[in-house]
């Protein structure tokens, strides 16, 4: 098992057996999901909705060079500038460039995953430019020296009080502040960074390819004022972001605030099509838009997945996911968490050091279902582990364990055999929890003293099969469940 | 050429030549309900997101009473409505603005950099009015989009926005809290 692999299953199983983390995350998806039941109401047929938007995204993705090319092109017509990263560095060289050429001394950040992605603000520390998070909760993350954690909602593990504490600790702040004095302190505080920033940066939700445009949603209002106070605008968006046309939005807008967090659209949707024009009192004076690759077009040739890259990054299969639910985001330590990030991740980067996410499932479906786009999701977390089969990541014992149950399987006699076999092993203890993972948190049956196909032969086949359960007793720690409906 | 450019171009080019399968054909059953009335729905939508609908000339003058720096964006119409701002959008607390159109089915305002007055004015004091026509509801966001095409194609500003509801945040705890960064209190006044 790779180092980060272990990291994993040692930060899962920490988060999962915490109980505080446990009903601090359970009350917020609870929040959401019905914010998003009653946003989904909105739509006559929201089902047709999101057929619509795969439709789109679809469109656009398998043509994308075509997309890419218009986009280019008209942003360039705009009086805007396009920069092509290859990787994560060459975005960074990029940015420190015309921070640099410019004399950027603060940047304002508007929230967003692609610069997370990238490592943005650790190469500012580096070049010594200040760069302020203005998005609430990524100013809390900043603040406190931790990485978002969930790809909508940064702060989602945190409770009113650890935020009033770190106010309190940092700007001397009343140590029991509510959410509305909290909101209003980090407001103060930042309106001061607007005014004084030389740059902003910003990801984008949407690139539209033919008017040129870039769009950011946000509902603080964060994202309009980084692009119109400083003298220079930047925005990260990775190449998957292109939708054809101006008029889509009119779709994807409300189905993306819908699946986000359930409002009709978010409170500020803004299209930015190049800096400032004459003609205009305000906005930057540059405008440069990083189209981001890093890993995309690996995604791109993987025709069973490509359609991986419709995501939107609303966040909706992370908090449907019931496995995200128990451990939380930090535990995948990955840019992108949950469902979403266990199918890209492994395409994105190594593939051998992420091969495990795709396990992080119960591949019950909750994430394709919710996917305002479609994405198969758990249908792509099973073919990562095919693939991480194929390319041998698996372990060896497993390998063998797979091929005896494959030889087990094949012939009745030898399916019999195997089955005396494991019934004389559970009965010697042999089944512990070092063999076998699942009994450290379970309590592991007794074997029956009979097979199925014993207890069929003799008594299921002319007796009443019901009856003859009922009448076995049932040990404590039974599921409570059955007991309690007998 | 750039290399960069040349290469992630090539390596899409490359990648699509296998096909993907494709998705399920939408449906033709509509997406959106019935809109109703424009100026009711707009209403209901408006107010629900805590924007103030001002009524009346009485309740504009009161409404304004309320500020004491004011910008405004120089339109004809905000002129001939509120009079000429006194103060620079930085340090203004209240930004006065047209609009391009109102969107009933969200209670959305729809603006430009030119029916605004810039980017800041609509976003950076902490209230902001909208003055605006009766004759510019639209019913949905798709007529918002057709009218911005029709109004702007070939020469677009360089910024639009759609302003739904006053700036707020739940990022603490999913807490509504009105007034992040932008406008605490947005309102509509529809002239005449």
């Amino acid at each position: 098992m790779t180092a980060i692999a272990d990291q994993f299953k040692r930060a899962a199983a920490e988060k999962a057996a915490d109980p505080h983390h446990r009903a601090v995350l359970q009350r917020a998806i609870a929040t959401y999901d019905a914010a998003v039941a009653r946003g989904k109401t909105r739509f006559a047929d929201w089902q047709n909705a999101r057929a619509q938007a795969a439709q789109i995204k679809w469109e656009t993705i398998n043509h994308l060079d075509r997309y890419l090319e218009q986009f280019e092109r008209q942003m360039i017509e705009n009086g805007g500038r396009v920069f092509w990263a290859e990787t994560a560095e060459d975005a960074r060289e990029y940015i420190l460039r015309i921070a640099r050429s410019h004399n950027v001394r603060k940047v304002v950040k508007s929230k967003s995953m692609t610069t997370e992605e990238i490592h943005l603000n650790a190469a500012f520390a580096v070049a010594e430019i200040q760069v302020v998070e203005t998005d609430l909760g990524e100013y809390i993350c900043q603040i406190r020296g931790e990485s978002p954690y969930h790809i909508v909602t940064p702060v989602m593990h945190l409770t009113k009080a650890d935020i009033a504490r770190t106010f309190h600790e940092k700007f001397g702040t009343a140590p029991d502040a509510t959410a509305e004095e909290l909101a209003g302190i980090a407001r103060a505080q930042l309106r001061h960074e607007f005014l004084t920033a030389d740059m902003g940066v910003t990801g984008a939700n949407f690139l539209i390819a033919d008017t040129g445009m870039i769009t950011i949603s946000t509902n603080e209002g964060n994202g309009r004022l980084s692009v119109s106070l400083p003298r220079i605008h930047i925005a990260v968006a990775g190449i998957e972001k292109l939708i054809p046309r101006l008029e889509d939005l009119a779709l994807m807008w409300p189905v993306l605030a819908a699946s986000g967090n359930g409002q009709a659209v978010t409170v500020y949707n803004t299209l930015l099509g190049g800096p400032r024009r004459d003609s205009e009192t305000d906005g930057p004076e540059e405008f440069h838009v990083v189209l981001l690759d890093n890993g995309r077009t690996r995604l791109l040739a993987d025709a069973e997945q490509r359609d991986a890259l419709h995501c939107l990054r609303c966040g909706a299969c992370l908090n449907a996911c019931p496995v995200y639910r128990n451990i939380g985001g930090h535990s995948y330590g990955t840019t992108y968490q949950g469902p979403i990030g266990s199918v890209i991740t492994p395409h994105l980067r190594e593939a051998r050091e992420w091969s495990h996410l795709p396990y992080a499932s119960s591949l019950c479906g909750a994430c394709s279902d919710v996917c305002p786009v479609r994405i198969d999701i758990h249908h792509h977390l099973l073919h990562n582990r095919r693939n991480a089969v194929r390319l041998r990541f698996d372990k060896t014992w497993e390998r063998w364990a797979f091929r005896a149950w494959l030889w087990a399987m094949q012939t009745p006699q030898r399916y019999v055999l195997a089955g005396k076999l494991a019934r004389v092993a559970l009965r010697l203890g042999l089944v512990t929890p070092l063999v076998n993972p699942w009994t450290q948190g379970r309590e592991l049956p007794e074997p029956p003293q009979h097979t199925f196909r014993l207890w069929w032969r003799n008594k299921g086949r002319d007796g009443c099969p019901q009856a003859s359960v009922k009448k076995q007793p049932r040990r404590a720690g039974d599921n409570a469940f059955y007991q309690h409906h007998e | 050429m750039i290399p960069s450019r040349e290469n992630i171009i090539a390596r899409v080019r490359a990648a699509l030549r296998a096909e993907a399968h494709r998705p399920t054909q939408p449906s033709a059953s509509p997406i959106w309900p019935p809109i109703g009335d424009l100026e009711t729905r707009f209403r209901d939508e408006f107010e629900a997101l805590r924007g103030e609908l001002i009524v009346g000339a009485d309740q504009l003058r009161e409404f304004i009473n309320q500020f004491g720096c004011i910008a405004t964006d120089g339109s004809e119409l905000v002129r001939t409505t509120v009079g000429d701002g006194n103060a620079s959008v930085r340090v203004a607390d209240l930004g006065v603005t047209g609009c391009d159109c109102l969107i009933a089915q969200t209670g959305s305002v729809f603006v430009t950099t030119r029916s605004t007055g810039g980017r800041a004015l609509s976003v950076l004091p902490p209230a902001h009015l909208v003055i605006a026509r009766r004759d510019q509801l639209v019913p949905d966001l798709a007529s918002g989009f057709a009218l911005m095409r029709k109004r702007y194609d070939g020469h677009w500003p360089s910024s639009l926005a759609l302003i739904t509801g006053p700036s707020r945040t739940a990022d603490i705890e999913k807490i509504l809290v009105m007034g992040a960064h932008g406008p605490k209190r947005l309102a509509v006044y529809f002239e005449g």
